[in-house]
C-alpha cells in the first residue's frame, strides 16, 4: 500500500509521511514517554487533561507505529524484490529468506530507509567508523568477534531485520575471511 | 475584534507568553536587530507598562516620550518613536508611570492598536509584559504572529498553558460578541458542570455542537489561531524536545496549533550582553546564540517550522 494511505498514522506521530525511519522511531519514543509520564509538559494540566484521553492517546500511538513499521517491512521485502543480487549471489525467488546479508546489502537497506550513519550511531551507540567499517566489510578494522557480533545485532535491529539471521550471514562470510588469512 | 490583517503591508508580532523572566524582551529586541539588519524598516514597542526596560537593551536611557504621550495628549504614535543606535529601527517606550495599566480604557487601547497598524514599518514588535493580564491578552491576539517565549522549567510552562488558556478564551469571547452573542461563553462555562464540560477544548466543542452557525464563526475566527513558540535557555537536547512536546500537548490538549520555530541554547554571553547594556547581536556576532536568533526569525518570516533531527 502506497504511503499516502498512511497519512493518518503519521499524522498521530506528527511527522511527515517522508519521514526517516529514524524520525520515525524518536517520534513514537517520544510521544510514548510524553504521555505514559507525569512529564513537566504533562504535569500542570494533569487534572484538566484525564488519564483516561492519554490512554487513548496512547493507544492511537501505539497503532500507528506499529502500523506504520509494517508499511516499512513491506516496502523492504520490494527491496529484495527489485535488487536481488547485490550480494553476489542468486537468491530463489528472490525472497528475504534466501538473501545473505553482507556489508552492502545492510548498507543499502539502510540507504532505503533514508538513513545517515550517524543516526544510525546516536540510537545504537555503535560508533560510526565501526558501523562503516561493517558496511564496506573491512574485516581487518573489525573488533573481536563476540563484540562483533553484538554490534550486527543492534544495528540489525535497528534496520527492523532479524538479527540472528543477519548475524549468522554476516559472520560466516568474516570466518571464511579469518580462515584465509590465518593460514598465510 | 476586527482584524484587519490583510490590507497592510507591514507584519505585527507579539512577544508573550505568561511567566516574566523567561526573556522576551531580549528576544524582541534580538529578533528586531536582525530583521533591520535585513533592511527592514523596523518599530519596536514596549508595552511592559510599569516594567519598561526595552531601552535599555540597547544601551540608550530612558527616553523622554513614551506611550504616556500618546494615551494623555494624543500624541501620534509615529512621533513618539526614538533611535536605537541600530539603522533601520526604532523604539517606542511604555513606560506610562502616570496611569495605571488598568485605567486604560477599552477605547483608547483600540486606538493604540489602531495606530499601531498604521505605522510606516515592514515590522512592528511588541514586547508584552509578564501575565495574563486582559491588555496583554488583547496586544497579544490582535498581532499577525502570536509569539511565546519559554524557558524550559515546570513553573514557565505551567504559566504559559494559563497564559494561552486565557487567550484562547478571551479569541473565542471577543469573537462571539463581536456577532452579537454577547454573554454565551461565559453562561455556558458558568455552568459546566451541568454541561459537563471539563475543559476549554470541551467548552468550544459544546458551542460548536449546539449552535451550528456559532460554529461557523469559531471555524473562521479561529482558522488562523496559532502560536509560534521559541525556547530560551535550553541547556540539554531534551530541553529543546520540550518545544516539540508542548506543540504536542497543546493540540491534544487544547485544540491549538502551534508552530515551534526555534531555541536559544543557555549561555553566559547574554547575561554579560545585557548587564553591560550592549545590543546582544552586534556584540556578539558570531555567537551560537546569535545564529540560532536567526535562524528561529527567519523561520518566522517564512513561517516554517524549525528542522530537529535532519541535519
Amino acid at each position: 500500500m502506497p504511503r499516502e494511505n498512511y497519512e493518518k498514522y503519521f499524522k498521530i506521530l506528527e511527522i511527515s509521511p517522508d519521514a526517516s525511519l529514524f524520525e520515525i522511531k524518536h517520534a513514537y519514543l517520544r510521544l510514548k514517554k510524553l504521555y505514559s509520564t507525569e512529564s513537566p509538559v504533562i504535569a500542570p494540566i494533569a487534572e484538566e487533561f484525564p488519564k483516561k484521553r492519554r490512554r487513548e492517546i496512547l493507544k492511537e500511538i501505539e497503532e500507528a507505529y506499529s502500523k506504520i513499521i509494517a508499511l516499512l517491512e513491506n516496502e523492504q521485502e520490494s527491496v529484495y524484490d527489485e535488487e536481488p543480487s547485490v550480494s553476489g549471489e542468486i537468491p530463489e525467488e528472490g525472497k528475504p529468506e534466501s538473501l545473505s546479508f553482507s556489508g552492502p546489502v545492510l548498507r543499502q537497506i539502510r540507504e532505503r530507509l533514508g538513513i545517515q550513519l550517524h543516526e544510525v550511531a546516536l540510537d545504537t551507540k555503535i560508533r560510526v567508523e565501526h558501523l562503516e567499517n561493517i558496511e564496506n566489510e573491512r574485516y581487518e578494522t573489525l573488533p573481536p568477534e563476540p563484540y562483533l557480533k553484538g554490534h550486527i545485532k543492534t544495528f540489525a535491529s535497528f534496520l527492523l531485520l532479524n538479527p540472528t539471521k543477519v548475524a549468522e550471514d554476516y559472520l560466516k562470510r568474516y570466518r571464511e575471511w579469518k580462515e584465509e588469512h590465518s593460514s598465510e | 475584534m476586527d482584524s484587519p490583517k490583510k490590507e497592510r503591508e507591514g507584519e505585527i508580532w507579539a512577544i508573550g507568553g505568561g511567566k516574566g523572566g523567561t526573556g522576551k524582551t531580549f528576544v524582541t529586541s534580538c529578533m528586531g536587530t536582525y530583521l533591520a539588519q535585513k533592511e527592514n524598516r523596523v518599530v519596536l514597542i514596549d508595552v511592559d507598562i510599569g516594567g519598561a526596560n526595552l531601552h535599555s537593551f540597547f544601551g540608550i536611557n530612558r527616553p523622554g516620550k513614551s506611550l504616556t504621550n500618546f494615551f494623555e495628549n494624543g500624541s501620534p504614535l509615529q512621533e513618539l518613536t526614538v533611535k536605537t543606535g541600530i539603522d533601520n529601527m526604532q523604539l517606542i517606550t511604555g513606560d506610562v508611570d502616570s496611569i495605571a495599566s488598568d485605567s486604560i480604557k477599552f477605547s483608547q487601547k483600540l486606538k493604540l492598536f489602531r495606530h499601531i497598524m498604521k505605522l510606516n514599518a515592514q515590522y512592528v514588535l511588541i514586547d508584552l509584559g509578564g501575565g495574563s493580564h486582559n491588555n496583554t491578552l488583547d496586544a497579544f491576539l490582535m498581532a499577525d504572529k502570536m509569539i511565546a517565549v519559554l524557558v524550559p522549567e515546570m513553573i514557565a510552562i505551567e504559566n504559559m498553558y494559563h497564559f494561552i488558556k486565557n487567550a484562547l478564551f478571551r479569541k473565542v469571547r471577543m469573537s462571539l460578541r463581536s456577532y452579537g452573542f454577547r454573554e454565551i461563553v461565559e453562561h455556558v462555562w458558568e455552568r459546566r458542570k451541568q454541561y459537563g464540560i471539563k475543559n476549554l477544548k470541551e467548552l468550544i466543542e459544546w458551542l460548536r455542537r449546539s449552535f451550528s452557525y456559532i460554529g461557523d464563526i469559531l471555524d473562521r475566527e479561529l482558522a488562523d489561531f496559532k502560536i509560534y513558540l521559541i525556547l530560551n535557555k535550553v541547556r540539554s537536547p531534551e530541553d529543546i524536545f520540550i518545544g516539540a512536546s508542548m506543540k504536542s500537548a497543546l493540540l491534544k490538549f487544547l485544540g491549538i496549533n502551534i508552530d515551534f520555530v526555534g531555541y536559544i541554547e543557555y549561555d553566559d554571553s547574554v547575561w554579560r550582553s545585557i548587564r553591560n547594556q550592549q545590543p546582544f547581536m552586534l556584540h556578539y556576532s558570531s555567537s551560537r546564540c546569535t545564529e540560532e536568533i536567526e535562524d528561529f526569525t527567519e523561520n518566522l518570516v517564512q513561517g516554517r517550522e524549525i528542522k530537529l533531527l535532519r541535519a
